[in-house]
């Protein structure tokens, strides 16, 4: 009788060489770009970080619940939480470390009191989804655009490459200084708060009509090269369809340099939102932000530096995750470029 | 005056050091006393707010008492943020110049400030504080012999009149307006469209020079606040001879102890020893240090820091209208050698919320907000005890007349704010009138006060709008007539040592007009006739006058709910000697200070 133990699913996955021999024809550079990612440890840790930090950010008001606290209260001042002082008479923290308590697992905020884990959780959740939404459609319009004027060539690429030109003259923070006091207006009662959506929604526009040039350069750029090779050739030999060569020989190419990007440009774009608060033209407290937090503490460094070091730490840790995590996934596009 | 809106362009860090940080940190803050006992500083501000006497020729007659230990020698290092705007003393009004005119421009008066913080108004130019006859409708002024400027041109009465003419052109436009509007009316460039340039001159019935070393004034009413007013660094003299019009405000003619050596305008202004100005004519000023090196472009936070090491250069050196900076207060306060160092009071403004009357009308509203608002956590955001103190009314601690104890709402008992009886009140109001729209600079600390401000007005029931208003332009906006807004912050301090200059400006229905300071837009008969009657009283009758005005402000109309006063608190190098604070400019007193070795 045959064991049964050769039957274990396992097992059968562990019997990896007479696999991969089986499959030996139909991978494509998407399978063999996983394949190789998930042998980089440190591509995956830093996955799981970033991931991780996208979760924390949804859960944010979970956490809070875990941990009692809101992003919003003043419990430095609120008359409510009078028996509980935390701040003292120059408004810095009391205890240790900025104040960390079992209430305040952070500590809290100089003067106001304001709890630090929610404003930081909360933060991230405003930083984070903003710049993930404004990254998406920088990449698809880029993308989009650079295709276009890579793939058509001639007038079209004239035309593409003009426009793009007059979008890059634009002084992006400049722009927005200028221009968000007059959209504002232009649209919202002035005796009707901006409403946040409105900011945000502002935000997104403008970064996104004012950033997506640098994308559409690059991949037009690559494009124009992959237009000329071979296979493209043989395509348009066999009767392909426009549409077709640019979605299945050219488009698979030219992934590794838009995820590439895309892992460069989402923690700027960080940076640009929290420029954009600290302007007076993006979120206004109370909205928490992660990148205004960050401003704000850096005015109590030698005070309390505590307040600085979670919010800071935090953004470091991401920082390098995302980087990190960027330059795995092009070596695991491109092995060859590898270190 | 209005605040210096000083817009502090920080530049986001966000280089990490996070090793570093982690062992710094790792101290334990148990709290400890600030130091910081209301209480005990407003009893020390109520020299300050003392009604200020006159003085005859005794003590006008110089030199001044010498400083105790004072020695002659040494450069004293200024620092200060932002450029003067205007040197030309016609044009300032804001208290940075007015500090720098101190030391460079003499007045008809000025003020004298004893030990105790007693002031009285003394002759600087004239021999007395000026003799009024007519009732207080006519002011006759006698000039010093042997005042020169720094050309050694003697001054006279022509230059009086210049000074004064000066006034009515157009190039003049942000000094103060009091002396010309009470000499021909509000319309007063009419009279002198080219402000005597041109030979044409005020009319004897108005301005009257009968010899070289007489000036008569002819007002139409009382003013019995002259003497003040002419002690304001904006009726500073300009010699007739060297008046460059325009060109004035880089390079004005010096009076006083110092001289001009050079201006580089937003970065460093060079003083030296005026030779011309005589001691023995001047009973307030002295002339200890060789000269004067304001440097513009320092932030607060440097500032601070550099006094507080205390090295080199910053040993001589002072602050301008800076302060502490608000995060580095503990660092002041918790040494005791620094916290040596520094001079302390009141600033005269008060920061009040002010109700655009034209659209919240319901006194209930106004009186639910005046209950909600939470003072300590506006503090809280200015630097806590040593940035400002709660405000239970209208005056501020510096001002004649002002009221520790005057406290209509419960503030000094419940600093942060009544809710219960916020509540209560608003009960019957409906709720449309609940809406309030709130404008606030859009600035680091506008935002804050704006979480404080909405955090008190929801937590009672209020449905709070916040707008921001562009901070360079903020006072504009607000002061627009048919502004949108319901409430707003304000913030407003004396001219001189009167109520008269606080009230007159920022309640007298008859000045509600686009740009005005009557930011609340209040009109009320009964305000606007006690403003008549206290200006033309002598300074005692008066205060009785203004006190009744601001009771029946606060308690029948409420126009603003009062948040906090301002505190001053500047640091010193360890080599500055006579540093004192002086009541008068709220600021370090620049005219008694030496370096030590």
């Amino acid at each position: 009788m045959t064991s049964p133990v050769a039957l274990d699913p396992e097992l059968e996955s562990n019997a990896e060489p007479v696999k991969a021999e089986q499959k030996l024809e139909g991978r494509s550079p998407g399978q063999l770009m996983w394949q190789r990612f998930k042998r980089d440890r440190t591509g995956v840790v830093c996955a799981v970080v970033v991931i991780l930090y996208f979760v924390i950010a949804l859960a944010a008001p979970l956490l809070t619940k875990i941990s009692g606290t809101d992003p919003y209260t003043l419990y430095g001042q609120d008359p409510t939480y009078a028996d509980k002082p935390i701040l003292d008479q120059f408004g810095l923290p009391l205890g240790y470390f900025g104040g960390v308590s079992g209430s305040h697992w952070f500590g809290v905020e100089p003067q106001y009191g304001r709890d630090l884990f929610a404003m930081l959780v909360y933060g991230m959740r405003t930083s984070l989804f903003m710049a993930l939404g404004v990254t998406v459609l920088l990449m698809a319009t880029g993308v989009v655009i650079g295709l276009i004027g890579g793939y058509f060539g001639g007038r079209t690429d004239y035309w593409i490459g003009r426009v793009t030109d007059f979008f890059l003259s634009f002084p992006q923070q400049l722009f927005f200084i200028a221009f968000m006091p007059v959209v504002t207006a232009f649209f919202v009662d002035p005796r009707e708060a901006t409403p946040t959506y409105f900011r945000a929604l502002a935000m997104l526009i403008v970064l996104w009509l004012l950033g997506w040039m640098g994308m559409a350069r690059l991949v037009r750029s690559t494009v124009l090269s992959l237009r000329e090779r071979e296979f493209v050739e043989a395509a348009k030999v066999s009767g392909a369809s426009p549409w077709r060569i640019v979605r299945k020989e050219i488009l698979p190419n030219v992934v590794t340099p838009i995820l590439v990007q895309f892992t460069y440009s989402l923690p700027s774009t960080i940076l640009t939102i929290a420029f954009l608060s600290f302007a007076g033209v993006g979120f206004v407290e109370p909205t928490p932000d992660w990148g205004r937090l960050f401003a704000a503490a850096a005015n109590y460094t030698e005070q309390d530096p505590a307040f600085l070091f979670f919010p800071g730490l935090a953004l470091v840790i991401f920082v390098l995750a995302f980087n990190l995590l960027g330059d795995s996934v092009r070596d695991a596009f491109d092995p060859k470029s590898g270190r | 005056m209005k605040p210096i809106s000083s817009r502090r362009a920080r530049a986001i860090v966000v280089a990490l050091a996070a090793g570093s940080l982690a062992l710094t940190a790792c101290s334990k803050n148990d709290g400890g006393d600030s130091g910081a006992d209301s209480k005990k500083d407003q009893k020390e501000a109520s020299v300050q707010s003392k009604a200020v006497t006159y003085a005859d020729a005794a003590g006008s007659t110089g030199p001044a008492a010498e400083v105790p230990g004072a020695k002659p020698g040494g450069t004293i290092n200024v620092y200060q943020e932002a450029g003067l705007s205007h040197l030309d003393p016609g044009q300032i009004y804001v208290s940075d110049a007015g500090q720098v005119a101190n030391l460079l421009f003499r007045r008809l008066t000025q003020f004298k400030e004893d030990d105790k913080g007693n002031v009285s108004v003394v002759g600087d130019l004239a021999t007395d504080s000026g003799k009024a006859s007519d009732g207080g409708k006519t002011w006759t002024f006698t000039l010093k012999d042997g005042v020169k400027d720094q050309n050694g041109n003697a001054i006279t009465s022509a230059d009086i009149r210049h000074t004064v003419e000066r006034q009515y052109a157009k190039f003049i436009f942000d000094g103060p307006t009091y002396l010309q509007t009470w000499l021909s009316g509000a319309d007063y460039r009419k009279a002198l469209p080219n402000g005597g340039f041109d030979g044409k001159h005020l009319p004897d019935s108005v301005l009257a020079t009968p010899d070289d070393k007489t000036v008569v004034f002819h007002f139409d009413t009382a003013r019995p606040d002259l003497p003040q007013t002419l002690a304001m660094a904006g009726y500073a003299v300009v010699p007739a001879k060297g008046d460059t019009k325009e060109k004035y405000d880089k390079a004005p003619v010096a009076t006083g102890p110092y001289k001009i050596v050079s201006n580089k305008v937003g970065k460093e202004l060079v003083l030296a020893k005026n030779t011309n100005w005589d001691p023995k004519t001047d009973s307030v000023r002295h002339q200890y240090a060789n000269g004067f090196d304001f440097q513009f472009g320092i932030t607060e936070s440097t500032q601070t820091k550099r006094l507080i090491a205390d090295q080199g250069e910053d040993k001589n050196a002072i602050q301008l209208t800076g302060g502490v900076e608000a995060t580095q207060i503990q660092d002041v306060i918790g040494n005791a050698a620094v916290s040596k160092r520094t001079v302390k009071g009141y600033q005269p403004y008060v920061m009040q919320l002010t109700f655009n009357l034209d659209r919240v009308k319901d006194l209930k509203v106004r009186q639910a907000i005046t209950y909600a608002v939470n003072s300590k956590s506006l503090i809280a955001g200015e630097g806590g005890a040593y940035g400002g103190d709660v405000a239970p009314n209208y005056f501020a601690p510096t001002l004649p007349g002002y009221e520790a104890t005057y406290d209509p709402y419960g503030r000094l008992k419940m600093p942060q704010g009544n809710i219960a009886k916020a509540k209560e009140i608003l009960k019957g109001v409906p709720a449309a009138e609940k809406k309030v729209v709130f404008a606030y600079s859009n600035s680091e600390a506008g935002q804050k006060r704006k979480v404080a401000i909405e955090d008190a007005l929801t937590k009672v029931g209020f449905n709070v709008v916040s707008k921001e208003v562009d901070s360079a332009s903020y006072y504009e906006q607000i002061g627009k007539l048919n502004n949108p807004y319901d409430l707003y912050i304000t913030g407003w301090g004396q001219d001189w040592p009167s109520a008269g200059t606080v009230i007159t400006p920022i309640y007298d229905g008859t000045q509600v007009a686009d740009g005005s300071s009557n930011y609340s837009h209040v009109k009320d008969p009964k305000v606007d006739a006690l403003i008549k009657k206290a200006l033309t009283q002598d300074p005692t009758a008066a205060a009785a006058t203004w006190k009744e005005a601001q009771h029946y402000l606060l308690e029948k109309v409420l126009p603003a709910a009062p948040l906090w006063y301002t505190k001053q608190f500047q640091l010193s190098g360890s080599n500055i000697g006579g540093a004192r604070y002086g009541s008068v400019s709220s600021l370090i007193d620049i005219n008694r200070l030496f370096v030590k070795s």
